[in-house]
């Protein structure tokens, strides 16, 4: 087997957001500039009671690159992917054309077309298994948005999707970093989407787990999550071939690192020692000295926000800032490591760190780390750390470079 | 050349559970597909699907952890327990997994949804919500056994296992690991069973690359296998990986593309640093299916000319999204290590144009290396090399 070559640099050469705030870069990043959240009562899935009203949801309406026909046999999960995808391959292809034949997608999803499956359940407890229309739950597997984004864009190199559950985006962006080392393909369409549905809606309520107002990430008086969804992809290329056919490089990925709690199916281990391996993993592959800005898991959860800044504390020190883009537009469960990666590349870009929003009073079970309250601070950022971890303990961390 | 060792193989199959029982269903050349009796077929045009029966959970797990899992945990725990006690020792802080599977715990999701409908959306029961990730399997393995290198669980149609093979395959070779438990994981239910049958692709016999075959037969279980940096008694190698994709797939049926299956297999052999002359058997993808089966001897004839090597096809015996694909996988690590090639369960006579020579008795053969392939629906190819020796 082809070892991954870790001299090989990987360049980011597209990225594509889709959220609460905004759908694209620019409309996501004009709300971060402005501390505007995209937190709101929940629209659709209204028929249910559930014990939280809030949420992160996609209301405006969707620029969709594909057909109306298409469409239709499409999730809501895997619209928001083609949506991300586009803005990405767009703006890779601005100098010179993407070559697509030897492209992989690498896509993380925790509940790919979850929400057309419930419809379809709920159809059959009304029409019956023989009357209910099964091309509704055609797109079902997780495998979905992977497919759906190789299909439309006539992507050749394979399709790759994982369902880690929240850390599944960042889990995709890594083995998109990885193939491209070893060559097992030239370009990366590498992310993550997932719609909100009911059972995640209805679940991380029941595990009681939700904040009733909207999250406040490390603050005192937090309660949980908010649940967002959306979807973000990034481009991908070794960087010789990036600069070869002309590319504008936004930013480097320079590693990842990766690891397990092995602690509690749902809880992450309390002393955040998974998390810290994936940090200290991921800067020693990357051969840095220390990050200036870490883009936190940072859910809102009182289990999640006292174990990482714990894990933070330990693997760069209290000095970094630190700060959770979850307060602008939710917990995107699968999506959320590559919406935060395209926070953390833009922030490189920009040389400006997003905020924790609503933070009014640092948590006393949280380390005392600078968590860059209410607005955006401009920051001399060379390296970025954004942090991604999952029920069962999985726990990814994406090291980015900033490229002038 | 870099490789890896698969250094222990526990399987929970339909009609085998155990590696040594599994190696006799091979051998046995009976199918292990039977009539539904698990729920209600009627109505349907497929009524048989390949399921593991006999298989008593608490054997391998105790009661207390059990009740915390679903079918799929429940299968991979016990599949990686098997693994385990037949490799030698790993160091639990630099191991880490890598599973597949197709369809993942929609069972559960089912399960849920109806007592979010009984009960109300606030009163469904969280230990449901919480295996009813995909990855509640993997986390699951690493909690029992404290496995804390890396955790990701693939999930790309029937190619989940081989994917996630590749992935946990590159961590070792990478260095992010010193070895992993890698594998897959499959349930047959009524949800996905029933939409299968709604879009044509049911049959009632797996006859992959037979002229009569009419559908896939879906099949369940899990399979793992403890992969190694290093391994002196090992059943084979993990060589090389292949990665492709044919755009002529729509998102729920296979393309019909051979060159994207030949780009594959070219992927996998390079990786593996082989040519065509040092492939001795292909495992091949076949299900049973018109169209997947089609492509997959065209592309070997095209790949391979009038060289082209024996082919198996095992899912006549277990069916298509067996633990999740990786009993093909087993299959051929165990060809690899017997030294002989299986029966293809099923097949009898091929299409007129089909000119592969696909093995109907068990065939003894020096196997240095086997090509393995896995096509999917929607268009996702991966293939592995699979190599006796350990360069």
């Amino acid at each position: 087997m082809r070892k991954p070559d870790p001299n090989t640099r990987i360049a980011i050469t597209g990225a594509g957001i889709v959220c609460a705030i905004g759908r694209d870069k620019a409309e996501v990043w004009l709300s971060i500039r402005e501390s505007r959240d995209g937190i709101r009562k929940l629209s659709r899935l209204a028929e249910e009671t559930f014990p939280t009203d809030l949420a992160a949801e996609v209301l405006d309406e969707l620029r969709i690159p594909v057909t109306k026909r298409e469409a239709k046999r499409l999730s809501r999960t895997d619209l928001l992917a083609l949506v991300a995808a586009n803005e990405a391959i767009e703006q890779a292809s601005e100098n010179a054309p993407l070559p697509r034949k030897r492209a992989i997608v690498s896509t993380g999803t925790s509940t790919g077309g979850l929400l057309e499956g419930e419809e379809y359940y709920f159809e059959r407890l009304v029409r019956g298994r023989a009357r209910a229309h099964a091309s509704r739950v055609l797109q079902q597997p997780t495998s979905g948005p992977s497919d759906a984004v190789a299909k439309a864009f006539g992507l050749g190199g394979g399709a790759i999707s994982n369902a880690t559950a929240c850390a599944s985006a960042g889990a995709a962006i890594g083995i998109a970093a990885d193939y491209l080392r070893s060559r097992h393909a030239d370009v990366a369409i590498a992310g993550g989407s997932d719609a909100l549905c009911r059972l995640t809606y209805s679940g991380f309520n029941v595990l009681q787990a939700v904040d009733e107002a909207p999250c406040t990430p490390f603050d005192a008086n937090r309660k949980g999550i908010t649940l967002g969804e959306g979807a973000a992809y990034l481009v991908l290329e070794r960087w010789e071939d990036a600069t070869a056919r002309g590319a504008t490089i936004l930013a480097e990925l320079c590693s990842y690192g990766a690891s397990c709690d092995a602690h509690h199916p749902t809880a992450p281990a309390e002393d955040g020692r998974g998390a810290e391996a994936a940090m200290r993993a991921a800067i020693t592959d990357a051969q840095v000295s220390g990050v200036d800005y870490v883009n936190a898991h940072g859910t809102g959860t009182l289990l999640n926000d006292s174990a990482e800044s714990r894990a933070i504390q330990s693997a760069v020190g209290t000095k970094v800032p630190v700060s959770s883009s979850k307060s602008y537009f939710g917990h995107t469960l699968g999506a959320s490591g590559a919406l935060e990666a395209v926070i953390s590349i833009l922030a490189l870009q920009e040389q400006l760190a997003p905020p924790t929003l609503r933070l009014r009073e640092a948590a006393s079970d949280c380390t005392p780390l600078d968590y860059i309250p209410h607005t955006p601070r401009p920051l001399a950022m060379e390296h970025v750390l954004s942090n991604t971890f999952g029920f069962g303990g999985s726990n990814v961390s994406l090291l980015f470079r900033r490229v002038l | 050349m870099n490789r890896v060792a698969v250094t222990g193989i526990g399987v929970v199959a339909p009609g085998a559970v155990g590696v040594d029982a599994f190696r006799s269903l091979l051998a046995g050349g009976r199918t292990a597909i039977t009539e539904v009796d698990r729920f209600d077929v009627e109505g349907l045009r497929g009524r048989h699907a390949a399921l593991v029966r006999d298989f008593s959970a608490r054997d391998f797990i105790a009661p207390m952890k059990m009740r915390r899992m679903n079918v799929l945990s429940r299968l991979s725990v016990a599949a990686a327990k098997m693994a385990f006690e037949d490799a030698p020792p790993v160091d639990p802080a630099t191991t880490g997994v890598a599973i597949g599977t197709a369809f993942g715990p929609v069972q559960t999701s089912v399960d849920y949804m109806r007592e979010y409908v009984e009960k109300g959306a606030s009163l469904a029961p969280p230990q449901l919500f919480a295996e009813s990730v995909a990855n509640a399997p993997g986390s699951h393995i690493a909690i029992e056994w404290g496995l804390r290198a890396f955790n990701v669980t693939v999930t790309q149609r029937e190619s989940s296992a081989l994917a996630a093979a590749m992935y946990g395959a590159s961590q070792i070779v990478k260095g992010a690991a010193a070895a992993a438990v890698i594998g897959g994981v499959e349930e047959v239910n009524e949800m996905i069973f029933s939409v299968l049958d709604r879009l044509g692709s049911l049959g009632n016999e797996s006859r992959p690359f037979d002229r009569r075959r009419d559908g896939l037969v879906p099949g369940e279980g899990s399979a793992m296998l403890i992969a190694e940096a290093e391994g002196r008694e090992a059943y084979g190698y993990l060589a090389g990986f292949g990665i492709a994709r044919d755009t002529t797939a729509s998102i729920s049926n296979w393309g019909d593309d051979p060159h994207a299956v030949v780009t594959a297999m070219r992927d996998a052999m390079d990786d593996a640093g082989l040519t065509m002359r040092d492939i001795d058997a292909i495992y091949a993808s076949a299900n049973s299916t018109r169209r997947a089966d089609r492509v997959e001897y065209c592309a070997i004839q095209e790949l391979f000319g009038d060289a082209a090597p024996p082919v198996v096809a095992t899912k006549g015996y277990f069916g298509e999204y067996a633990a999740g694909g990786a009993l093909q996988l087993v299959a051929a690590l165990l060809a690899i290590d017997e030294q002989a090639l299986h029966p293809s369960c099923g097949f009898e006579e091929g299409d007129a144009e089909m000119r592969i020579d696909v093995v109907r008795e068990r065939r003894p053969a020096p196997l240095r290396n086997v090509l393995v392939n896995s096509i999917s629906a929607g268009g996702g190819i991966v293939c592995a090399v699979v190599s006796r020796e350990a360069a």
